[in-house]
């Protein structure tokens, strides 16, 4: 099987999708399962299999060339999996939506860029799927209309800035090098001087930045994640927004070279510096800005940038701990924001479209499955340890510390516990507390969506107990990028500085909670008893109304709202404003008075002459 | 297919100009016949530039008219560049004639076909023309049916359109003629090669003031700024088919007649073209800042042309290889690009009965073709892959690049910011036509099939150039080395 | 020596953890001149618990309650208590993430009992806990970076090669902040904010009776342990003493004295905090959190600061 039949059936399915969607929805359906779950087959038999091909010889001079490497194959297989489980999700969630011939099209569409992405080995490959991702994006980021659409020209905006500053830097290297290979820039590199690296690396931290939502340039996250159709907001913060943390890899790493990018600056001021500080203030601030919101899915947006911060934060330092923190996050944050999207997605379908925080609660009892999903999503998202989450924290705050950065540790860990409290409201205004009257027969949670939730959340458990078997792959991107490999069993990091075993945490909650558990068992029984049996210390507990969601950290927003405002987001605005106002006064200068307009040519002459005339400029 | 090769091109002129003057006699036989004269004749035209253009790349083909030997006599030369735009022009007035058959059905038909057909071969000669009074006499064919064209729907708006671009455009003929004449006062001649191999520096006054001349009368056409104000009322105004070509194809002959001024006959070096760059990049900001907020869907379209022209202009000015070739591709893919905007908007507009943008809403749904080629045609403006935009936008940039200046660089982040200015308004309209609900239930009617065909091969186009840039590459390398060395050209002419 | 740990470093913490919680409640007694209950009271309430009936409001009200005391257990098994330790991995880092289960645990339970004051209770709960969190981050990263390490147990080590932290000039200011946060870590007053029993019932468990409320006692005391426990290990060297037991090295009474040195410091600790503390009245939560955003962060900020310039 070679890489261009890979390419050839993504983008080759999405639009047998389409069509067969003409003949009956079923076909559809069938197809962009069947679709998906073939890409995951063919990429998965890619492990380990390095392989390159010229997908096609001279485009304006350039060739287009696709490579599997084990950086490839991480991303390609987290890629393909994530969409094949939304797909399957979307089966039962876009049931009885509109124009699902063209949701699904869309879908597999930014899989299959995504997918070429990863595993274009030139830039121009890069560049080009990076676009079709990213209109292609913008195309189904406004699928649900409204305030969708304000979320999409946010999207776009951001995103063509960010592309325009690639394809300067990309063209920069063209014109340098005379290649665009990215395997071969990797050597030429290390001959330019640090001002044109330093050049390169801010213009395509720039798009990158901006791709994976590091803060000044977040502002599009929020909206977009929350406005998308839920299964896309899946996607969307699944892999696709740690495209970034995949340019970053490639640039840092793969084309200007670790030991280059270290040597950038000096003493407190420099590129690795600057990016783990911005990795850093990307945690803080949005994690505690998700504290404050009400829509479930834009608590998980916010969540969504501030967990990008920590892969950021794992990268910068360039050392094979956090590199294999940085990586390793990138997968396991895909892994728990998927299934928790997936789990808000379950009880928007079943409560008709509520998500509103403040409006739910109890649904524990009635969706098991998803509560499951909230539960064990919110656990790796904290990174309780047993789940998958905690290992790459780990990871990342053992290189802080060891890198002698304690402000950034404590930057990440205060991160860490404001996701606590953000996170635990998620799940108690959803799941915990009293269930309304309205929603005690809401619809069951369909089979399609079980499925993929309970495969993510074994994913969870899986590699929060065995976090050796990702961190296998990542060691060998490490080797492949020049670090020492890690030393790593399946069960944990066996290196020299303290080392990490799962299996020990593993079993002594198992064996102390197996006694605590037999201890509870062997005492009395306990009578079962409903909801509304409280204790309210002799006050009569009202129906219906008795569930403390509303401002679920009063007192702490009182104390910080003055100061978690988005400003960036406000200073945007505000650009975009000046430019409504400049842009609506430049187009005043065709007055539509002809007169003006012949003087204007007069003038232009004149001009032009009288200089030459007079100072011969020219 | 030799014989066609050996064709002589003098007919891409001669041939709509014989069929604009039989269309009056045709239309007494019948009137269901004359719509179809602007095809064939543009078919022809199609079909002998394209077996034509692989001829020239190596060998251009100099037409001597009534058998006197240049610099004597008035002659056509078939160069790289010539050739690739009158294809240029031919596809595109084919495809636009025949998207004309169902679009155009009131008002004077015959005489919107005689335009149409004078306007194109008017621009025909001024790409094939090796003679500089020739060009004048080619232009004001050209301009002269535009102001008829624009004013055709007979309107208020579009008569006073017409009258400023009448005034503006005099004004602009009357400077070229005043430029050429200057010229032909000194060196005694009006021939294009001959010119250029007496004039040695284009700074003395003498040669300077009377290119000055030319520059800004053929600029007004070309809607540099800030010689483009009567671009907006004037395209705006027309029909839609003609808008396309006003903008797709006139303004770009115009820039061409500024290109050759300035490369071939004045063999500008040079700060000069600091000054040029810095124009363009005004041009592309101004045009682009000024789409923004228009409501009018062919003002916006409008606005973004002045855009276009100024990133063109930005490239040749770079008067390098890569410039002039990604300069001329950027003719090319704004030419399909633009034109499939036009037509698409023009059924658009014809179905909901407005040109605002907001009426466009649910337009997706009801026109789900017609939409989905405004979409591809939006893309590719802007410049994403992988569409042809993005392919001479690459080109353009690296050229910038290849300067190596930080001045250009500087520059060329203002002309993308223009392009990220294009993509907002632009992607606004996207969403207006996809994703919002219209309020009115009228039943959903596509365009006819005259103009699906006609939409579906620009559409086409647009994604196989995208997808395949290398098939027009070498054609666009051997024009530009025709604009940069003037030398080539005036021994190929001259013998 | 840690299949050792694994049964008796639990059984020491159970022990002492409930000896402590009747302690402090006879030591503030006694500050407020009231005569109090007896020292071994909790012992007798925990056990009086396990016998009386209980309600429960399904599984995941069970499972939290047993997941809090499970891994406020397993959180036991890191802390040297003297010379007994049964886990390393992962380190303070790992002890931190630990420290989460036990009130993570009752916060399930008692959002899954649907009692509006336990929501309410659980709310204060987790805010407390980031208002002392965040001068305790900066505290144990003050001592991990100049250690030098994310280990416990080597933490307490270098403690018996060089000495107490505390007597170090560097991590005496970290030291002080640790005091200032420790009723607040251990809900002592002025901290009792989570379970105001006047105002919303006892909040996170309101609905916490029998075995449940037996199983939370535990947990409570075990917390209590820890959070005393963790200062005398980081600061105090844990077991060591000054050298004096260099003499004996070697033998098992090292181990045992260690223990009991450990305990008796914790005793200090304990008996000097609530004097310090037991006269403030309660706080309201935005008090506290004020207040341990003041004073205990700026110092501890200081101490980190002057930690990592010297590193």
């Amino acid at each position: 099987m070679s890489l261009e039949i890979l390419l050839a059936i993504a983008y080759g399915g999405a639009f047998l999708t389409y069509f067969s969607g003409k003949i009956s929805q079923g076909l559809r359906d069938g197809a962009a399962v069947l679709l998906s779950l073939g890409t995951v087959l063919i990429v998965s038999s890619f492990y380990n299999v390095p392989a390159a091909s010229v997908l096609y010889e001279g485009f304006l001079g350039l060739s287009l060339v696709l490579r599997m490497n084990s950086l490839a194959w991480f991303f390609a297989i987290a890629i393909v999996s994530f969409n094949a489980l939304c797909v399957i999700y979307s089966l039962a969630y876009m049931k009885d939506r509109n124009e699902k011939d063209y949701y699904y099209f869309m879908l597999l569409l930014i899989n299959a860029a995504m997918l070429t992405i990863v595993l274009s080995g030139d830039l121009v490959t890069f560049f080009i799927a990076w676009e079709i991702m990213s209109w292609a994006t913008f195309l189904l980021i406004s699928y649900n209309r409204n305030g969708a659409l304000q979320a999409g020209i946010k999207y776009i905006v951001l995103s063509l800035i960010g592309s325009m500053c690639m394809l300067i830097g990309i063209l920069s290297v063209y014109t340098s090098f005379n290649t665009l290979n990215i395997s071969e820039l990797s050597g030429q590199l290390t001959t330019a001087s640090a001002g044109y690296k330093l050049f390169l690396l801010i213009i395509f931290s720039i798009t990158f930045g901006i791709k994976n939502a590091v803060m000044p340039l977040h502002t599009w996250l929020p909206d977009a994640y929350t406005e998308s159709p839920t299964p896309f907001s899946a996607v969307l913060s699944g892999m696709l927004t740690r495209m970034g943390v995949y340019g970053f890899l490639v640039i840092l790493f793969g084309i200007v070279g670790i030991k280059s990018v270290l040597t950038l600056g000096s003493g407190f001021i420099s590129y690795t510096k600057t990016m783990a500080w911005l990795g850093a203030i990307t945690i803080v601030i949005p994690t505690f800005i998700a504290m404050l919101q009400n829509d479930a899915k834009k608590l998980l947006a916010w969540h969504g940038i501030g967990q990008g911060g920590y892969m950021i934060l794992g990268i910068a330092f360039g050392t094979s701990l956090g590199m294999a923190g940085g990586i390793f996050h990138t997968l396991n944050h895909a892994i728990y924001i998927v299934l928790l999207f997936l789990s808000v997605g379950a009880v928007e379908y079943s409560t008709s479209g509520i998500r509103d925080l403040n409006s739910l609660g109890g649904l524990f009892k009635k969706m098991p499955i998803a509560f499951l999903g909230g539960f064990l999503g919110i656990s790796g998202l904290i990174g309780v340890p047993l789940t998958n989450g905690f290992v790459s924290k780990w990871l990342i705050y053992k290189t802080l510390i060891l890198e002698n950065a304690p402000f950034l540790a404590f930057a990440a860990l205060l991160g860490t516990w404001g996701t606590i409290l953000s996170v635990y409201k998620f799940l108690h205004n959803l799941y915990l507390g009293q269930i309304p009257e309205k929603h005690k027969n809401i619809k069951k949670t369909p089979l399609a969506m079980q499925v993929p939730i309970v495969i993510l959340s074994f994913a969870i458990i899986l590699f929060g107990i065995m976090p050796g078997l990702p961190l296998k792959v990542i060691n060998s991107i490490n080797v492949a990028f020049g670090f020492s490999p890690l030393d790593v069993n399946l069960w944990g990091v066996v290196s020299e500085a303290g080392t990490l075993n799962m299996l020990n945490i593993f079993t002594a909650l198992i064996v102390f909670g197996a006694i605590v558990w037999g201890i509870f068992r062997i005492s009395r029984p306990a009578t079962l008893t409903d909801q509304y049996d409280n204790y309210a210390a002799g006050a009569a507990i009202p129906k219906d109304k008795y569930h403390y969601t509303v401002e679920y950290y009063a007192p702490f927003y009182r104390m910080v709202k003055p100061f978690l405002k988005d400003i960036f987001d406000l200073l945007y605005q505000k650009v975009a404003r000046a430019n409504d106002f400049l842009c609506d006064n430049i187009r005043k200068i065709y007055t539509g008075y002809v007169g003006n307009y012949v003087m204007y040519i007069v003038f232009f002459m004149a001009f032009l002459i009288f200089i030459q005339l007079k100072w011969s400029v020219f | 297919m030799n014989e066609i090769m050996n064709l002589n091109p003098v007919l891409l002129i001669a041939v709509p100009i014989g069929l604009a003057m039989l269309v009056p006699i045709l239309g007494l036989m019948s009137s269901k016949i004359v719509k179809w004269v602007p095809v064939v004749g543009f078919l022809f035209n199609s079909v002998v530039s394209l077996a034509v253009l692989p001829r020239v790349l190596n060998q251009p083909i100099i037409v001597k008219i009534a058998g006197f030997a240049p610099p004597f006599g008035i002659n056509l030369v078939a160069g790289p560049v010539g050739m690739f735009l009158a294809a240029l022009i031919a596809v595109s007035g084919f495809l636009v004639a025949v998207y004309s058959l169902d679009y155009i059905h009131e008002g004077a038909a015959e005489k919107y076909h005689i335009l149409f057909l004078l306007l194109l071969s008017g621009a025909t000669g001024v790409v094939l023309t090796g003679d500089i009074f020739n060009l004048f006499v080619f232009f004001e064919i050209l301009c002269i049916s535009s102001y008829a064209l624009v004013a055709y729907l007979g309107n208020r708006s579009g008569i006073e359109a017409a009258v400023k671009y009448l005034i503006q455009g005099a004004i602009g003929s009357s400077l070229l003629l005043i430029g050429i004449g200057l010229l032909y006062g000194q060196f005694g001649t009006l021939n294009m090669a001959d010119l250029a191999q007496n004039i040695t520096s284009f700074s003395e006054p003498s040669v300077f003031v009377p290119m000055i001349l030319m520059v800004t009368g053929l600029g007004i056409e070309a809607a540099i700024f800030p010689l483009n104000a009567w671009l907006p009322d004037a395209h705006s105004s027309a029909p839609s088919s003609i808008s396309a070509v006003l903008s797709g194809i006139a303004i770009e002959v115009g820039l061409y007649a500024v290109i050759r001024v300035v490369f071939t006959i004045c063999h500008v070096t040079g700060s000069f073209f600091v000054f040029l760059v810095a124009i363009a990049v005004v041009t592309v900001l101004i045009g682009e800042m000024s789409a923004f907020g228009q409501k009018n869907i062919k003002r916006m379209l409008a606005y973004s042309s002045i855009g276009q022209i100024g990133l063109i202009l930005f490239a040749f000015s770079l008067a390098t290889e890569f410039g002039v070739s990604g300069g001329l591709f950027q003719m090319l893919s704004h030419t399909l690009g633009k034109v499939l905007l036009f037509l698409s908007a023009g059924y658009m507009i014809y179905r909901t009965g407005s040109m605002e943008i907001s009426s466009f809403e649910g337009v997706g749904k009801k026109m789900p073709w017609t939409a989905l080629f405004f979409t591809i045609g939006t893309l590719s403006i802007i410049g994403l892959p992988p569409f042809a935009g993005f392919s001479s936008k690459f080109l353009i940039i690296k050229a910038a690049l290849a300067k190596g200046d930080l001045l250009y660089i500087l520059l060329m982040g203002i002309v993308l910011l223009g392009t990220v200015i294009e993509g907002t308004y632009f992607f606004r309209v996207v969403q207006v036509i996809y994703f919002k609900e219209s309020n009115n239930k009228t039943e959903p009617e596509g365009p006819p099939v005259s103009g699906l065909i006609s939409m579906s091969v620009f559409a086409i186009l647009v994604v196989l150039i995208g997808l395949f840039p290398n098939a027009i590459l070498k054609i666009l390398t051997t024009a530009a080395s025709e604009l940069l060395n003037n030398l080539e050209y005036i021994r190929s002419v001259l013998g | 020596m840690n299949i050792v740990a694994l049964i008796v470093s639990p059984l020491i913490a159970l022990i002492t953890g409930l000896f402590f919680l009747g302690l402090s409640r006879k030591i503030s007694a006694r500050i407020h001149w009231r005569y109090g209950p007896p020292v071994y009271q909790p012992f007798i309430d925990v056990m009086r618990a396990f016998s009386q009936k209980s309600i429960t409001h399904g599984n995941f009200f069970d499972f939290g309650i047993i997941l809090s005391l499970t891994g406020t257990i397993v959180l036991v098994l890191f802390l040297p208590i003297g010379g007994l330790w049964a886990l390393n991995t992962g380190g303070l880092i790992m002890f931190l993430y630990l420290m989460l289960l036990g009130p993570f645990g009752i916060a399930l339970s008692g959002a899954a009992a649907a009692n509006p004051n336990s929501s309410i209770g659980i709310s204060r709960n987790f805010l407390l806990a980031l208002a002392y969190e965040v001068p305790l981050l900066l505290i144990l990263l003050a001592v991990m970076t100049d250690y030098n390490t994310i280990s416990l147990v080597e933490i307490v080590e270098k403690q018996a090669a060089t000495g107490m932290a505390i007597s170090s000039w560097r991590l005496v200011i970290p030291g002080i902040a640790y005091f200032l946060i420790l009723p607040a870590i251990l809900g002592l007053r002025p901290f009792e904010i989570t379970g105001a029993v006047q105002e919303i019932a006892s909040g996170p468990i309101a609905e916490f009776g029998g075995k449940h409320m037996a199983f939370y006692t535990l947990q409570h005391a075990l917390q209590t342990f820890v959070g005393i426990a963790l200062f005398v290990d980081i600061f105090l060297g844990g077991g060591t003493l000054f050298g004096l037991l260099n003499s004996l090295a070697g033998t098992v009474w090292v181990d045992i004295l260690e223990i009991f040195i450990f305990l008796l410091k914790m005793v200090l600790v304990l008996f000097i905090g609530l004097f310090v503390n037991a006269v403030y009245p309660r706080f309201r939560i935005e008090q506290a959190m004020q207040y341990l955003w003041k004073w205990p962060t700026l110092i501890a900020f200081v101490g980190l600061v002057i930690v990592a310039i010297i590193n």
